[in-house]
């Protein structure tokens, strides 16, 4: 029997690998943290669980030790709802209560085989550590891209050393089998799939740091989350992307960008060095004398230069007295305006202008809340646009002389924790007739203001875990009382809030270098990704500038948001892409400065002179 | 007739259908709601009968645009069926922000309501304007077009343009033209219902947010915040809030209820056949004092007093001040108003029919406030639902 609830719940997995990283410190998964496969996690048993409600899974060995390792602690529950909203302890039940009821009906258990490639990788690895098992096979086909259709692998191998890796390459060659390698798990562009060898990293995650030099040294399951997290108990900070995903992974993909990279970079800015196992099973790193040159760009798609494994990466001094500070701005131009000037001036570590709907999604810890919370700002605060930056006392300063208002840490916890009452009508009513010249949001922020706040707002960790389901208020109340989880600059750094962007709905980013100066060209790009986005009826808004190389440069996301099970969603988002990317080619082809991520796909250790320079 | 979905606007509209005429409507569209449901709101609100509706029709048009935004087609049949036109469209904001929308309907809208009326039959063409198109001024202001060059905001500043444009068009096509100048308009005399709740209501609701917050403040979370911001409980259970407001030296504000701005209306349109300004003011302005205290009796209140402008320290404020004074800040210079409206054509029309502008008093006072507090200050003025 597959209950439709846990099949709904299971199908609408955003893959963001959330629940394979500790980031409420609720602790792992217990059967995922021991056994690795991904299959074992959450995130599998969704994968699962789907499979199962479309008859793709026979009953396996596999199936049967992935529904009874799960102890139904509820971890999922916790760090799946700070996400997605939603609830997948109720897909585990469901799991287990289906293998259950088989097994008492006596179903026939398959046990799957070994061919002769299995046992050879088994013989490199050790036999826990590769399968052919249908269930196991499984989570690794498929992810929310709308365009790619699942794809099973031949066999999942989990490497624990580089030595092992050369010793796979070598056999897949031998075999002729083509292999991928998958980090964590959270590639939402359905290019990690192959018919063949997909080898997991997720037992290569040690980290070594060399204070001397200021580098962390890293396996390749390594996560941005896991390294930030090691390098800020010495007082460092590492440039990384999203929390879950690996930093490896990472770097020979896309390059790291992020809102650091005003001060840190991009791609090859932040490494030192890496070492790659080509495709051919011989191991190189940057610094030998005839290594491939990765540093260089074509203006093409290309093969990942090999399979890295090891990469060493830059860590960034941090000051006792670094605070994040919001500038509301009434224009998205005055936003621009601004981040660019103080790009220029070399103010911000971490600078950037965010739409609306990424703050009141950051900040609320429901949709529904942040509906609310995103209309009040733009209605009824006059708030159009936001400039984020994280600075010392000195570079704060500085910005609340240019820009005059601004919503530092205290007044940001202050609105946080009051959220749902800043949501209340009263508020926004009297602000929405306010009839002054000033934007509302200036007496918002204004000193006097804020004891009036507080005693409006009531804000503490209960009144925030108002907003969320009843039973979870308690646990919420909890995790908003540790202050880093209002810390702007904790918030950033370990990002673990961005993969709520896709709470409501699955989002497709879209992500383009530009040109800062060209304000007019940035809003051209913005203007075609809503005119296209509206044409095809797809929801879609700007998401984030970050302005980098002295404000010569910016990274700009769009994101479209889909529904990731939706057959017409997908047929939407297929003529949306078809019609854009010519209109991006021509541009990126005629101004100076324009460059599209697919290009930089597998390139991510290319300078970033060879690509924005052009 | 146009902004028949404003306050005064509908005010008129249901006056007229009330008393025989045939109305047409030109109503901006709108994405939430169609400008049919809009206008039936108000019409419930107004309790206009079935019977009178049938002289009504409602037609979506764009004031914004040359062509109003309709089919030549329909464009012509407009031109074929108007007799008059009362003109109550108008951006009413003060705010300098939001100038390229104030300038649009103001100027612009004008422009092309005026070109409508040019190319139809239309022989006479009611305006709506304000008092205060006389601007920056101190002393008597005339009934009729005086040249002025400067402005407390962009609405008077455009207010005054529009009947620049207004006077010379309608001189040029030969139409008769009424000028309405009203001064501030809030609820009715008789019952103290409104639709709007800006001008007046803005400052009070204002003081009656802050009261509630530290009210509640004190009574459940130990008053912390409210004595960061000098607020404390008064006597018999009043709330003392310090809070001085400059009054400057002015006269007060000018103030007329909308029963009355709707009877001097009705009454100038029926009898000035020849076209004229009239200012439909109140011959005597209410004192920020005398609303200081309607507003602390009313409420339960301590502390807030009116000072004038040598005795009011700027340094001295507190906080609650700053907020106050940024809060109505707008509004100020219609509470430190020291211009004086001749009414003469006005009231020679209106003394006739002994219409006269009843006074603010504390029992009005308090039957506005009261209705205001009713509604949620408009939120659920036709029901939950339609906010
Ligand atoms: N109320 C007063 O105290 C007062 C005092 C002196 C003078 N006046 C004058 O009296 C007239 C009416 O004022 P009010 O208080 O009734 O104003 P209101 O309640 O703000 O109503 C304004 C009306 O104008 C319409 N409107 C505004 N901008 C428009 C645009 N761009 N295109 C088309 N229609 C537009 C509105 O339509 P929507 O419903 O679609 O928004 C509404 O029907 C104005 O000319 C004002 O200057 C008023
Ligand atoms: S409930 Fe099961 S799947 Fe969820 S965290 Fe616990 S053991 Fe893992």
């Amino acid at each position: 029997m597959i209950s439709e609830q846990a099949r709904q719940i299971a199908s609408q997995c955003r893959h963001y690998a959330m629940c394979k990283i500790d980031f409420l410190e609720t602790g792992l998964c217990p059967a995922g943290e021991k056994r690795h496969y991904v299959s074992y996690f959450p995130q599998g048993r969704m994968d699962i669980y789907s499979a199962l409600a479309n008859n793709l899974l026979p009953l396996t060995e596999g199936l049967v030790d992935i529904a009874n390792t799960c102890t139904l602690c509820g971890i999922c529950d916790k760090q799946c709802h700070f996400v997605t909203g939603m609830r997948p302890l109720k897909v585990m039940e469901a799991l287990k209560r289906h293998v259950e009821a088989s097994l008492s009906e006596n179903k026939a258990v398959t046990k799957i085989e070994e061919d002769a490639v299995l046992k050879d990788l088994r013989k490199i690895v050790g036999t826990e550590w590769a399968t052919n098992d249908p269930a196991i096979l499984v989570t690794y086909a498929n992810d929310p891209f709308p365009l790619k259709d699942m794809q099973m692998p031949g066999y999942v191998v989990l490497p624990r050393t580089k030595d092992e890796i050369v010793a796979i390459v070598n056999m897949a060659n031998k075999h002729g089998l083509p292999y991928v390698v998958r980090g964590n798990g959270s590639s939402v562009f359905g290019i990690v799939f192959t018919d063949g060898i997909v080898l997991d990293m997720n037992r290569m995650k040690s980290i070594a740091i060399d204070r001397d030099n200021w580098v962390a040294a890293i396996e390749p399951g390594v996560t941005s989350f896991d390294l930030q997290k090691e390098v800020q108990k010495h007082g460092f900070r590492v440039n990384v992307a999203e929390p879950a995903a690996t930093v490896c992974g990472n770097i020979v993909c896309t390059g790291i960008f992020s809102t650091w990279s005003n001060a840190y970079g991009v791609a090859a800015d932040n490494l030192i060095n890496a070492e790659f196992v080509d495709s051919a099973g011989h191991v190189f790193d940057l610094n030998d004398v005839g290594a491939p040159n990765i540093f260089a760009f074509r203006n093409e798609m290309v093969p990942p230069p090999g399979i890295c494994t090891k990469a060493h990466v830059r860590m960034y001094p941090t000051t006792k007295d670094e605070q994040g500070l919001l500038v509301p701005l009434g224009t998205f131009d005055e936003a621009v305006a601004l981040a660019r000037d103080l790009s220029a001036r070399r103010i911000g570590v971490a600078l950037a202008v965010l739409g609306g709907h990424y703050l009141s999604t950051f900040m609320s810890p429901s949709a529904a809340l942040a509906d609310k919370v995103k209309e009040n700002l733009t209605k009824s605060l006059d708030i159009n646009s936001m400039v984020f930056m994280v600075g010392d006392r000195y570079a704060r300063d500085a910005v609340k002389k240019m820009a005059g208002v601004t919503i530092d840490d205290k007044l940001f916890r202050m609105l946080m924790l009051g959220l749902p009452r800043l949501a209340e009508d009263e508020w926004a009513e009297l602000l929405r007739n306010f009839e002054g010249d000033k934007y509302a949001y200036e007496i918002f922020c204004m000193e006097e203001m804020y004891p009036l706040l507080e005693a409006a707002l009531s804000p503490s960790p209960e009144t925030l875990a108002g907003a969320v389901d009843e039973d979870l208020r308690d646990f919420y109340a909890q995790l908003y009382s540790r202050p880093e989880m209002t810390d702007l600059v904790w918030l950033n750094m370990f990002r673990i809030i961005s993969s709520r962007m896709a709470r409501h709905k699955h989002v497709i980013a879209f992500i383009l270098y530009v040109p800062l100066d060209r304000i007019d060209i940035i809003k051209e790009i913005n203007g075609l990704f809503k005119k296209v986005g509206d044409k095809y009826g797809i929801e879609n808004e700007f998401g984030f500038l970050t302005p980098m190389d002295f404000g010569k440069r910016a990274i700009l996301e769009y994101d479209y948001y889909i529904d990731q099970t939706s057959r017409s969603d997908a047929e939407r988002i297929g003529k949306a892409m078809t019609e854009i990317d010519p209109e991006l080619e021509r541009l990126s082809a005629d101004i100076k400065g324009i460059k599209l991520m697919k290009y930089i796909l597998s390139q991510g250790c290319a300078r970033k002179e060879h690509f924005l320079y052009r | 007739m146009t902004g028949g979905t404003g306050f005064l606007g509908s005010h008129i509209a249901s006056e007229l259908l009330r008393q025989g005429y045939r109305v047409l409507l030109l109503v901006r569209p709108n994405s939430q709601v169609s400008a049919h449901a809009r206008v039936e709101q108000l019409l419930t609100w107004f309790g206009i009968s079935p019977k009178d509706k049938r002289r009504l029709k409602v037609i979506e048009a764009r004031m914004d645009q040359p062509d109003l935004g309709l089919t030549q087609e329909r464009y012509a049949d407009l031109t074929n069926t108007i007799d008059e036109i009362i003109h109550c469209a108008s951006n009413t904001s003060f705010s300098e922000r939001k100038r390229t929308e104030v300038e649009r309907a103001n100027i612009e809208g004008l422009q092309h309501i005026l070109d409508l009326a040019a190319r139809s039959k239309c022989y006479f063409f009611h305006h709506l304007s304000t008092a205060y198109v006389a601007g920056k001024k101190s002393g008597p202001c005339r009934e009729e077009f005086v040249e002025t060059t400067s402005f407390t905001n962009v609405y008077e500043e455009t207010k005054y343009y529009g009947e620049r444009i207004l006077f010379e068009k309608c001189d040029d096509e030969g139409i008769r033209l009424n000028v309405y100048r009203p001064s501030i308009v809030y609820g009715s005399a008789e019952d103290g219902r409104s639709l709007r709740f800006t001008a007046l209501y803005y400052p009070l609701r204002t003081i009656l947010f802050l009261k509630n917050l530290f009210m509640k403040d004190i009574e459940e979370s130990g008053g912390k915040r409210a004595q960061q911001m000098g607020v404390k409980m008064g006597t018999d259970g009043s709330l003392h809030l310090p809070i001085r407001i400059e009054a400057g030296n002015g006269n007060g504000i000018n103030l007329v209820p909308v029963d009355f701005f709707i009877k001097a209306f009705m009454e100038i349109m029926d009898t000035c056949l020849e076209g004229s300004v009239f200012h439909i003011v109140n011959e005597r302005s209410k004192t920020i004092d005398a609303l200081v205290e309607y507003t602390t009796r009313y409420f339960n209140l301590e502390g807030i007093e009116a000072v004038r402008t040598e005795d009011f320290d700027k340094q001295s404020r507190n906080g609650l001040e700053i907020l106050f004074d940024t809060y109505v800040d707008a509004y100020k210079p219609y509470m430190r108003d020291n211009r004086i409206f001749s009414n003469d054509k006005t009231r020679s029309i209106l003394e006739k029919k002994n219409i006269k502008c009843p006074d603010l008093d504390y029992e009005l006072f308090s039957k506005c406030m009261q209705y205001a507090i009713e509604t949620g200050w408009g939120a659920n003025l036709f029901g939950k639902q339609h906010q």
